[in-house]
C-alpha cells in the first residue's frame, strides 16, 4: 500500500476548476477551419482514386481531360519534380501511382480546374488501363508464402518480439493458465472536418499550405522534398483543426494539393467529400491477439506468452510504431516471471492503417484485460484484487526490460477505485429483460514516442513588441485545449497572469520544429518547457526592467501585467516595458527540450508512463442484443492537471471513442474494399449513446519525478474500451473476444446457453 | 439552370443555379458562409445546421429548388443575436466545444431549443440533439449545458408511462 496519502481531485472539483477555454470565443464565432478558407482566384482540385483494391497501371490517358473547359492541370506521378514516394519510417507510399495501386482511392491523377463541376468532368475524361491483380485482402493470407506481394520485398512489414525469463519454468508454476484469440476492429477517426485546404503563392516563388496538421514543420520538409522545393520556400499553416485523434498525423493530400499550385501558378483548394476521406485517410489498425497466460494457485501471474498480427493496409505510414506499442502494452502494468511477446505487421490491398489515439496499445489491452478477468476468475479472486496482487513494482524495469521512470500510477488508480459506490455495489445481476454488468481495466500508457523516435522539441519564449509574452510552438490546436494549456503553464512558471500569454502555434513561419504533436506528449513537453525557462526567464526580465528603471534586479518579481515590487506595486508593465526596449534587448528564449528516453539501449521503448482505471456498468437488453453503457467512472493516475477543461474533455470524449469501439464501431472490408464510406453506415455514439461519466484525477507522482504531468491524450480510449468488454461478460457470461461486442453475438449466447 | 428567390439572414437574395445544387454548398461557395461545415453530406452529422422558417434543417439535404420564397438563417447571423447569447455562454462555460467543427451547428440545435416555448426539458432536449455529432467531447461538455439550458425531466409517474411531459 502506498505510504503518502493520495491527491484526488473529484470529478465535482474538476468541473468547479475548468474554466471556459481561451478559444472558446474565436470558435464560437465560427472562425474559420483551414477547409473553409478561400480565395477569388483559387482553382478547385480533385483526385482520380483507384476502383480497384490492386491492380497495374498499364496506361494512363489524360489528353481528354486537358482538353476541356476550365481545366488548368492534369497531373500524373510524371508531373511530381521531385520525390515520388514519401512515408515516416519507411518510405513506400507514392504522392501519384505510377505502376500500381495498392487500396481503392489510391490517387493516380489530379486536376485542377474553375469549378468543382469542371474538376469532376475532367477526372471523369482521364482514362487508365488496369491490370487487376489478385486482392490481398486478409493479413494471415497476406503472411503466405504464395501470397501476392503488395510491395516488392514481400508482405511482412515489421515484425517484434521480446523473450524474458524461464517460460517452461514459469508455465510449469501454474495452477491456471487461460489461452484465447482476440480480435480489436478497424475504426473509423470520424474526425468531423474532413481533409481539406487550400495552397497559396506567397508572392515571392514560395508556397503556404493551409491544411489541418499535426506536425507543421515536418510537413514542410516533406513537401519541399516531393516538390524539390527548398524548404525556406514553404510555409505550412496547420491550425486549428476540425478534430484529428491521430488520423491527420501525417500528409494525405497536402502534397497533391500543392503540386497543383505549382503547376499552375494559381491556389488550389482540395477539399475530400466524407466518402474520398474514407478511402484516403487512416484506420486504426485491426489486430488479431492471441494470448496464453498463466498464474499460480495463489493468483500470482508467472508468464504471458502473445502473438499479434496486424493489418496494416496498404502503406506503412505509423505502422511499425503502432506494432511495437502493441507489443510494448500487451503485457500491462503486472510482473511475470517470464515473457515471450511477438508481434507482425502485414501489408494487405485493405485500405491504410496508421496512428489512432490509443495508437496500438488499445487493441493489446482489449484483450490483456479480458484475459486477466478470466484468471482472476479461475484463481477465485476479485478482479481488482487480483490486479493489484500482480502488480509490477513502481521502481521495475519497464514491459522491454528497459529502465523507465519509476511510477506508482496503477496501484494508486486501482486503490482509489476500490471503495467506489460502483465498483462495492453487486457487480451483476438480471431484471427480466436486462443484464447488468459492471467491469474494471487498468492500463498503463507510455508518453511520447519510444526510443529513437521524435522525441526532442523546440519552443521559443518571447517579449513581443506590444508587451505579450510569446509562447511559440510547432505544436497544433485539434480541439484538447493546446492554447489554454499553454496560457496555464506559462502563467505558473513566469510568474506573470494568463492574459499576459500569446500562443504562437502551428506555423512554420512563426513557430520552431517542436516535433509532431502526437503521442499525448505535447502537454507534457510543455510543462517541461515552461520549468527549464522559469528561472532564465524571469532573470532576463526583472535585469530588463533593472536596468530601465534604474534599481536593482532583485527588487522587482515578475507578476500579472508587469513587474512589480515586493509589496506587490506595479513599476512597469510588460507593454511598457517591451516599448521602451530595442527589439534586440527584448527578453527572447529558445528552449530545446532534451527526449525523455530510457538509458535502456532497447529500440521503440519508452521510458515515462501513465495509469488509468476504469470502471463501466452496463446494461444489456436480452431481447435484442444491445448493450447500453450506463455508467462510467474513469480515474486517471496522470500527475497534475494542467487544464481542468482539457483534460475533462480529453478523457470524457476518449472515453466515448473507446465505448464505441467496444459497442459499435467497425469498418470491415469485403476483398479490400470499405463496407462502409459515411456515416450513415458507420455508426459513431449520439449524444443519446453517452453514458453518465465520472472522472477523478489522482496527481501524485513519485518523490523526485522529473517529468511531471502524464499525457491526457489517449489513455481514455485506452482504458473504457476493456472496461466495458468486462462489463458486458459479467453482465451476461459471455466470453467477449472480438470488438465491437454485437448484437447477434450476444443474442447467440443468451438463447444457446442453459 | 433557375433562378430561385429567397431571404438570407433577413436580406432578399436570388441565386441562379441548377435546382438540385445543395443549400449548403451555395452558402459557403457563393455568399462565403462557412459556419455551415460539410461533416458528412448526407443528413447524419448535423455540422450544416441552418434554420429555414425557423425550424432546423441540414442544409446538405437542402435542394435550392426548394428555397423559393423560404427564410434561411445561418449561424453567422443567430450568432449575432441576443437570442442565442445564453446558448453560446453555456457551450463556452461547461466545455460543450473543444475541436470546434461541430461547434455552429449544435448552437444552431440548441438555440432553436431554447428558443421554444414552453422550454424543453432535458431529455427532450437530448434526444433532439442526436442528430447533432461531436467526436471530441464525448457529450460530457453538452450534457452540462444542456442542464443549465432547459429545466428539470420531470420524474416518471407511478404509473410509468413516459410519455407524461
Amino acid at each position: 500500500m502506498n505510504q503518502r496519502p493520495h491527491l484526488v481531485i473529484e470529478h465535482r472539483e474538476l468541473l468547479a476548476r475548468a474554466t471556459p477555454r481561451p478559444d472558446a470565443a474565436a470558435k464560437l464565432a465560427a472562425t474559420p477551419f483551414p477547409s473553409d478558407r478561400q480565395h477569388p482566384q483559387a482553382l478547385h482540385g480533385a483526385i482520380l482514386g483507384s476502383p480497384h483494391p490492386h491492380a497495374r497501371i498499364l496506361a494512363i490517358d489524360t489528353g481528354a481531360a486537358r482538353a476541356l473547359p476550365g481545366v488548368h492541370a492534369v497531373l500524373t506521378a510524371a508531373d511530381v519534380p521531385g520525390q515520388g514516394s514519401y512515408g515516416l519510417r519507411h518510405i513506400d507510399r507514392p504522392v501519384l501511382c505510377a505502376d500500381k495501386v495498392r487500396c481503392v482511392g489510391d490517387p493516380v491523377a489530379i486536376v485542377a480546374a474553375d469549378t468543382p463541376a469542371q474538376a469532376q468532368a475532367a477526372l471523369a475524361a482521364i482514362r487508365v488501363d488496369y491490370e487487376v491483380l489478385a486482392t490481398v485482402d486478409d493479413p494471415v493470407c497476406a503472411l503466405a508464402e504464395d501470397a501476392a506481394p503488395v510491395h516488392a520485398g514481400g508482405n511482412l512489414l515489421h515484425a517484434m518480439t521480446h523473450d524474458r525469463g524461464d517460460l517452461a519454468a514459469a508455465e510449469a508454476a501454474c495452477a491456471h493458465v487461460v489461452e484465447a484469440e482476440y480480435r480489436s476492429p478497424r475504426q473509423m477517426h470520424a474526425y468531423l472536418e474532413t481533409e481539406g485546404g487550400i495552397v497559396e503563392h506567397d508572392g515571392n516563388g514560395g508556397l503556404i499550405v493551409c491544411f489541418g496538421c499535426q506536425n507543421p514543420e515536418r510537413d514542410r520538409q516533406v513537401l519541399a522534398a516531393i516538390l524539390g522545393l527548398h524548404p525556406d520556400t514553404v510555409r505550412v499553416v496547420g491550425t486549428p483543426i476540425g478534430g484529428s485523434y491521430g488520423g491527420k498525423d501525417e500528409l494525405t493530400i497536402q502534397p497533391l494539393a500543392a503540386l497543383l499550385a505549382l503547376h499552375t501558378g494559381r491556389p488550389v483548394r482540395l477539399h475530400l467529400s466524407r466518402s474520398e476521406s474514407v478511402d484516403l485517410g487512416v484506420k486504426r489498425h485491426p489486430m488479431q491477439i492471441r494470448l496464453r497466460t498463466g498464474c499460480d494457485a495463489a493468483g500470482r501471474l508467472r508468464f504471458m506468452v502473445a502473438d499479434i498480427l496486424a493489418d496494416t493496409g496498404a502503406y506503412a505510414t505509423h505502422g511499425p510504431e503502432v506494432l511495437d506499442a502493441a507489443v510494448e502494452h500487451v503485457s500491462g502494468p503486472y510482473q511475470y516471471d517470464a515473457v515471450s511477446l511477438r508481434g507482425r505487421l502485414a501489408y494487405t490491398n485493405n485500405g491504410i492503417a496508421g496512428a489512432f489515439r490509443g495508437f496500438g496499445a488499445v487493441q493489446v489491452q482489449f484483450a490483456l484485460e479480458r484475459q486477466m478477468d478470466v484468471l482472476a476468475a479461475r484463481a477465485g479472486l476479485d478482479p481488482l484484487a487480483f490486479r493489484a496482487l500482480n502488480l509490477a513494482a513502481p521502481d521495475a524495469p519497464g514491459p522491454l526490460g528497459q529502465q523507465v521512470l519509476p511510477f506508482d500510477g496503477p496501484a494508486r488508480a486501482l486503490d482509489v477505485l476500490r471503495t467506489h459506490p460502483l465498483w462495492t455495489a453487486p457487480r451483476s445481476h438480471t431484471d427480466g429483460r436486462y443484464h447488468y454488468g459492471t467491469g474494471l481495466a487498468l492500463v498503463h500508457r507510455s508518453d511520447g514516442f519510444g526510443k529513437g523516435g521524435p522525441n526532442t522539441a523546440r519552443i521559443v519564449l518571447g517579449l513581443a513588441a506590444d508587451g505579450k509574452i510569446e509562447l511559440r510552438t510547432g505544436f497544433t490546436e485539434m480541439g484538447q485545449n493546446l492554447v489554454g494549456a499553454i496560457h496555464a503553464l506559462a502563467a505558473s512558471a513566469l510568474g506573470c497572469a494568463e492574459d499576459d500569454v500569446r500562443p504562437v502555434i502551428g506555423d512554420t513561419a512563426h513557430t520552431p520544429d517542436s516535433g509532431p504533436t502526437a503521442a499525448s506528449r505535447a502537454t507534457a513537453v510543455l510543462h517541461r518547457a515552461m520549468q527549464q525557462a522559469s528561472t532564465d526567464w524571469k532573470q532576463r526580465i526583472t535585469v530588463a526592467g533593472a536596468r530601465l528603471l534604474g534599481v536593482a534586479a532583485d527588487s522587482l518579481v515578475p507578476a500579472a501585467g508587469g513587474l512589480r515590487d515586493h509589496h506587490g506595486t506595479l513599476c512597469i508593465s510588460y507593454p511598457a516595458l517591451a516599448a521602451a526596449l530595442a527589439p534586440a534587448a527584448r527578453p527572447l528564449l529558445t528552449l530545446v527540450i532534451a527526449a525523455e528516453e530510457t538509458p535502456s539501449d532497447v529500440p521503440a521503448a519508452h521510458y515515462v508512463f501513465g495509469a488509468s482505471a476504469a470502471i463501466a456498468r452496463v446494461r444489456v437488453d436480452a431481447w435484442t442484443g444491445q448493450t447500453r453503457v450506463e455508467h462510467i467512472a474513469l480515474l486517471a493516475a496522470l500527475g497534475p492537471v494542467v487544464s481542468a477543461q482539457g483534460f475533462l474533455g480529453q478523457m470524457e470524449g476518449g472515453a466515448l471513442m473507446g465505448q464505441g469501439m467496444a459497442t459499435i464501431e467497425d469498418l470491415p472490408t469485403h476483398s479490400g474494399r470499405y463496407q462502409a464510406r459515411n456515416l450513415d453506415a458507420y455508426f459513431i455514439p449520439t449524444l443519446a449513446d453517452a453514458p453518465a461519466m465520472e472522472i477523478i484525477a489522482v496527481e501524485n507522482l513519485p518523490d523526485d519525478d522529473p517529468v511531471g504531468p502524464r499525457g491526457a491524450g489517449e489513455i481514455s480510449v485506452n482504458v473504457t474500451a476493456p472496461a466495458i468488454a468486462n462489463a458486458i461478460a459479467a453482465a451476461t457470461g459471455f466470453a467477449v473476444r472480438s470488438l465491437p461486442v454485437k448484437p447477434d453475438d450476444i443474442l447467440d449466447y443468451l438463447e444457446n446457453t442453459p | 439552370m433557375s433562378t430561385v428567390r429567397f431571404k438570407l439572414n433577413t436580406q432578399a437574395v436570388s441565386v441562379s443555379c441548377a435546382p438540385d445544387r445543395r443549400l449548403l454548398d451555395i452558402l459557403r461557395e457563393d455568399f462565403g458562409l462557412i459556419a455551415a461545415k460539410p461533416g458528412c453530406g448526407v443528413g447524419r452529422c448535423g455540422a450544416c445546421m441552418v434554420w429555414i422558417d425557423d425550424l432546423p434543417a441540414n442544409a446538405c439535404l437542402v435542394m435550392a429548388f426548394r428555397l423559393e420564397g423560404r427564410s434561411v438563417r445561418t449561424y453567422e447571423d443567430v450568432a449575432a443575436d441576443a437570442a442565442s447569447a445564453p446558448v453560446r455562454d453555456a457551450i463556452a462555460r461547461c466545455g460543450a466545444l473543444q475541436c470546434g467543427y461541430c461547434t455552429p451547428g449544435l448552437a444552431m440545435t440548441l438555440t432553436h431549443l431554447h428558443q421554444q416555448t414552453p422550454r424543453p426539458d432535458r431529455e427532450q432536449a437530448a434526444s433532439l440533439l442526436s442528430g447533432n455529432l461531436c467526436r471530441c467531447t464525448g457529450y460530457g461538455g453538452i450534457q452540462r449545458s444542456i442542464e443549465q439550458l432547459f429545466p428539470a425531466t420531470p420524474p416518471l409517474s407511478a404509473d410509468n408511462s413516459g410519455d407524461s411531459q
